[in-house]
Formats: C-alpha cells, structure tokens, sequence
C-alpha cells in the first residue's frame, strides 16, 4: 500500500523530483495529487529553458491525481480569504491547490517549496498539514542528499510559525 | 459580473480576436466563444492561461468589483491600435505587479505631490507653467541639473512607479486609484529625450486632477504646457545663466556647439536648449528657427552610447521583489515572472540567501 494517500504536490518539489531523477520511484510509493493549473502551466513554465524542453505530465496522467478546481469555487475562496491573500502572491497552481484543499474534509498533507504557502497554511491553523520535501522523502526512505534550504523542514517551520504569528498578531486571520 | 463576461471585456482592451486569443492560449476557438458567452464555465487552468495572454491577474476574473481601467496618456502614440492596447497592457500589468509587491512588503505609501495654484484648466498660462516648474524644482530638491536626480527623486520618494519598455510612442502616464502614478518611457529613446519625457509626464502627473476631469486627451495647449513646464524643470534660469556667463565670449555670445556641450551636461536635447534660450533671451522666431536647423544636424551625429541603456524595471521594484522573495511572501514562481527570468535564475535568488534571517532590527534615530 502507497504512504501519503492524501498528497499535494506542489511544482517546486515536482520539479525537484525530476531533476533527482526520483520522479517515477516516488509517484510508486505516495499517491500523489495535483492541481490542473500545476500540470499544465506552472510546472510547464518552471521547467523550460529556452523554449527547448519542460516536464510533461501527461504521460502520467494515470499514475497520479490530477484536480480540476471550478473558478467560481476559487472565487468563493478567494473572496473568504481576500485579506490573507492579499499579503501575499502565490501562482495560481497555488491558488488552486489551497481552494482544493479549503473545501476537502480529507487530511490532506501540502508539499511545497514556497515561503506563502506554508504562512496560509500557519495563518489558517493548519501548519501540521505543511510538509517539505526533505521530511516527505526520509519518510518514504528516498533521501539521498542535503536538499536546498527552500526544501527543508527549517523552512517549512520557518514560514509556518511566521504564518501563524501573523496570525496572532492580527495581520492573518481573525 | 461573470467570468465569461469579464473575459471578453479583457480580450477586447487588448485588443485581440476570438482568433487570436485562441491562437495564442491554445484553447478552441469554439470553447472560447461558449466561455464567453456565459454557456461553459472554464478551466481554472485555462482561466490562469488566458490571464497571462490578456496580462492580466488572475484575481481580475475572480473578484466581485471590476476595478476601473485607469486612463493612459499618450505621448506621440502609435496610429496602431493594436500596438496601443498591448503596449498599455503590459504597462498596466508591470503596475499592478509593482504594486502587489508593495502590499507584500507592507510598503504601500503615497506621497503629497506640490500642486499648482490653478483650478481651472482655461486659467492655467505658459507663465504659471513655468512658475509650477520653479515650485517643483524648489520642492523636489533638483539642484543645478535635474535630470541627474529627477527620476530617483520621484521613484524614492514620490513613488512614482517609472517602467522602460519598447514600444511604438514616446511616453504613457497614468494616475490610477489602485497602483497610484506611473510613468511608462520608452526604452529605445536617447538618453535625452528620455529625460524630457519624463519631465513633460510629470507635468501631467501633477495636474491630472486639473485636466482629467473633463478630458482624457490632453489639448494642443495643455501639451504646450507639459512642454514648457518640462523645459524650465530641466534648464533652471539660475544654474543655466551662470553657464553660460562662463562660455559666452565678449560680445555676450555663445557658439553653438558650446550650447551642445551645455545640453549633454543638462542631459536635455540641444533642441531644447535652443528653445529655452530663445525664450530666456526673448530671441526672435525666425532666428531661433534658423538655429534649430543648424542643431539638428548637429544632434545627428550624436549616437547613444552604450552606457544609455536602461534596465526595464525600477530598483526599487526589484529590491521589493527580492524582499518578498525573502520575507516567504511572493512564490519563486511569480518572482521569477515578475523579474522577467527563468524559474532557474529566480532559484539562485535563494540560494545566495542562505543565512538571511527576517528578524526586523529597528535602529534608534530620535
């Protein structure tokens, strides 16, 4: 049985994955879910360099999850959360990642790489549901090697505790 | 207002087809027209698409409130309206990035301009131009030759936001209630010409509560205005006067290619010179006409040199960007679109972050 059956993957840890070359073992041993907007755009603009080559998903299409979020449900987030949203700019695979996950009951778990997404997730109370790659791939027994900062659990708690501060502090949720 | 709706309103201010839209978003030319219509709710996959080929924010198909369409002045615009609508769209969009990045960094600010002591359009004479251009100059600490410090000063402390890009026109300024001033010049422009570009916006800038009232174009009058307010604002009487005391020779005169030399030193135009000292001087038209004759082929053999180029985005909107980046408030993703670089480039942005910490250290100053 796959470890993480509720895992969003986000376009930096996805792009990592394919430059570790640990892409397939990984999507064998997690089940992996990700947004529509991350598959076909983010990931798309991340990965190519000079309009040669980018990492198409498509062929994987049926090896992962890929979600589709209506606009107008996006909508509806992003008028309840407008304040958060407003200090700070995610892309909008983010964006659609965090309605996805707003509106599910599932436990889900947020892999990213971005500083945002883990202050959402410390803002909204939920900073158990963050995690990063580095902690994702010693937990499946696939780390290899000291992965950048942006990849850490450092950063992750760096960034929730500052989420959740704000928080606190009135400049998050209230 | 519906997505569909707000999607065929932004389509249109671009100025793009049906075709073309599909063209450029590889959506159907069918389902584009079915979204359009309100008959199929999109993607949000090909709504982030289609934002991107209308340089829009996504948030402009999401929020409730259509948010006005700030009014872009045109200096010398191109007779194409395609090229119109694109250059203001990328405008708009470097504006509204800027200013995403400012509420980012909580560094949202606006500056009290100094304001003419008119009211009245009709009332506004080539004298109080040139007398708002002194209280300007007094007021923005310009010193002897403005053109050194006139940007800076406005980006640093006016926050005007102030973009380079290539385009067919001159110059476009901008008042909006969202981003707030903003300049847009062009980057293929002399060095010169810039500069008094920017000098003739800023007059409008100034006077956007005057003249935009009633119109959205300016008048031939109150672009003659612009033109003398940005002539005294470059070449102050003072500074300019004590110059040419020093060059002139005994008979009170000044050769033209001295004047050249003083126009590279204000950074303005030798046709401007030409102009202001005409006007200094009360010279005569026709004469003032044979010496711009004269100038002109002077002025052609000036060629902009390498160090005349400018970097596209303003410091202060990278330094902003580069601090949200940090701060864990901007994605690496959108930094690296707001920067205009690769997702790879924008990585070792972070990289070289390695020990920062965002623990504030506040300085005693009173």
């Amino acid at each position: 049985m796959k470890r993480f059956q509720f895992l969003l993957l986000d376009a930096g840890p996805i792009i990592k994955l394919f430059e570790l070359g640990i892409w397939d073992k990984f999507i064998e041993k997690c089940d992996v879910t990700i947004s529509r907007t991350i598959a076909e755009e983010e990931v798309v603009f991340a990965s190519k360099e000079d309009e040669k080559e980018w990492i198409d998903l498509s062929p994987y299409e049926n090896l992962i999850k890929i979600v589709d979020v209506s606009p107008s449900k996006i909508a509806a987030f992003h008028s309840r959360f407008a304040t958060q949203l407003s200090r700070i700019e995610i892309h909008p695979g983010e964006l659609e990642i965090l309605a996805f996950f707003c509106e599910s009951s599932e436990p889900w778990q947020v892999c990213t790489s971005d500083g945002p997404v883990f202050q959402f997730l410390g803002m909204m109370g939920k900073s158990e549901q963050g995690i990063s790659l580095e902690e994702l791939l010693q937990k499946i027994g696939l780390s290899k090697q000291k992965l950048e900062r942006w990849y850490t659990r450092e950063f992750r708690e760096q960034h929730t505790r500052k989420g959740r501060t704000d928080s606190i502090q009135g400049r998050g949720l209230q | 207002m519906e997505i569909g709706k707000r999607l065929k309103l932004a389509r249109e201010a671009i100025g793009y087809t049906l075709k073309r839209a599909c063209q450029e978003s590889g959506i159907g030319d069918s389902s584009l027209s079915e979204i359009e219509n309100g008959k199929r709710e999109p993607k949000f996959s090909q709504l982030s698409r289609l934002a991107e080929v209308y340089k829009r924010t996504v948030d402009f198909f999401l929020t409730d409130k259509l948010p006005a369409e700030p009014i872009m002045l045109w200096r010398d615009g191109p007779g194409n309206i395609e090229d119109m609508k694109k250059t203001e769209a990328d405008f708009r969009r470097l504006c509204q990035q800027y200013h995403k990045l400012e509420l980012c960094t909580a560094e949202t600010r606006k500056a009290i301009f100094p304001q003419p002591d008119v009211t009245n359009p009709e009332q506004f004479s080539w004298l109080q131009a040139e007398s708002f251009a002194g209280i300007v100059h007094n007021n923005l600490c310009l010193g002897d030759i403005p053109s050194a410090s006139l940007k800076k000063i406005l980006e640093e402390r006016y926050y005007v936001k102030i973009f380079y890009l290539e385009f067919a026109g001159n110059a476009i300024s901008t008042v909006s209630d969202e981003f707030g001033p903003a300049i847009l010049l062009n980057s293929r422009n002399v060095p010169w010409r810039r500069n008094y570009d920017l000098a003739h916006e800023l007059f409008h800038l100034l006077t956007w509560s005057i003249f935009r009232v009633e119109s959205k174009e300016p008048s031939e009058s109150e672009e003659k205005l612009a033109n003398s307010f940005a002539s005294k604002l470059l070449m102050p009487e003072k500074p300019l006067q004590q110059r040419l005391a020093v060059l002139a020779n005994e008979k009170g005169e000044v050769q033209l290619e001295q004047l050249d030399d003083l126009a590279r030193e204000f950074s303005v135009s030798l046709d401007a010179m030409v102009y202001r000292i005409a006007t200094l001087f009360k010279i005569k038209k026709e004469t003032t006409e044979q010496h711009l004759v004269v100038a002109k082929q002077l002025s052609g053999l000036h060629k902009p040199r390498e160090s005349d180029k400018v970097e596209p985005l303003p410091e202060r909107y990278r330094d902003l960007a580069i601090r949200a980046l940090r701060e864990g408030r901007l994605s690496l993703i959108q930094f690296a679109k707001y920067m205009g670089i690769s997702y790879k480039k924008a990585q070792e942005y972070l990289a070289e972050d390695e020990g920062f910490t965002d623990e504030k250290i506040s300085i005693p100053v009173a």
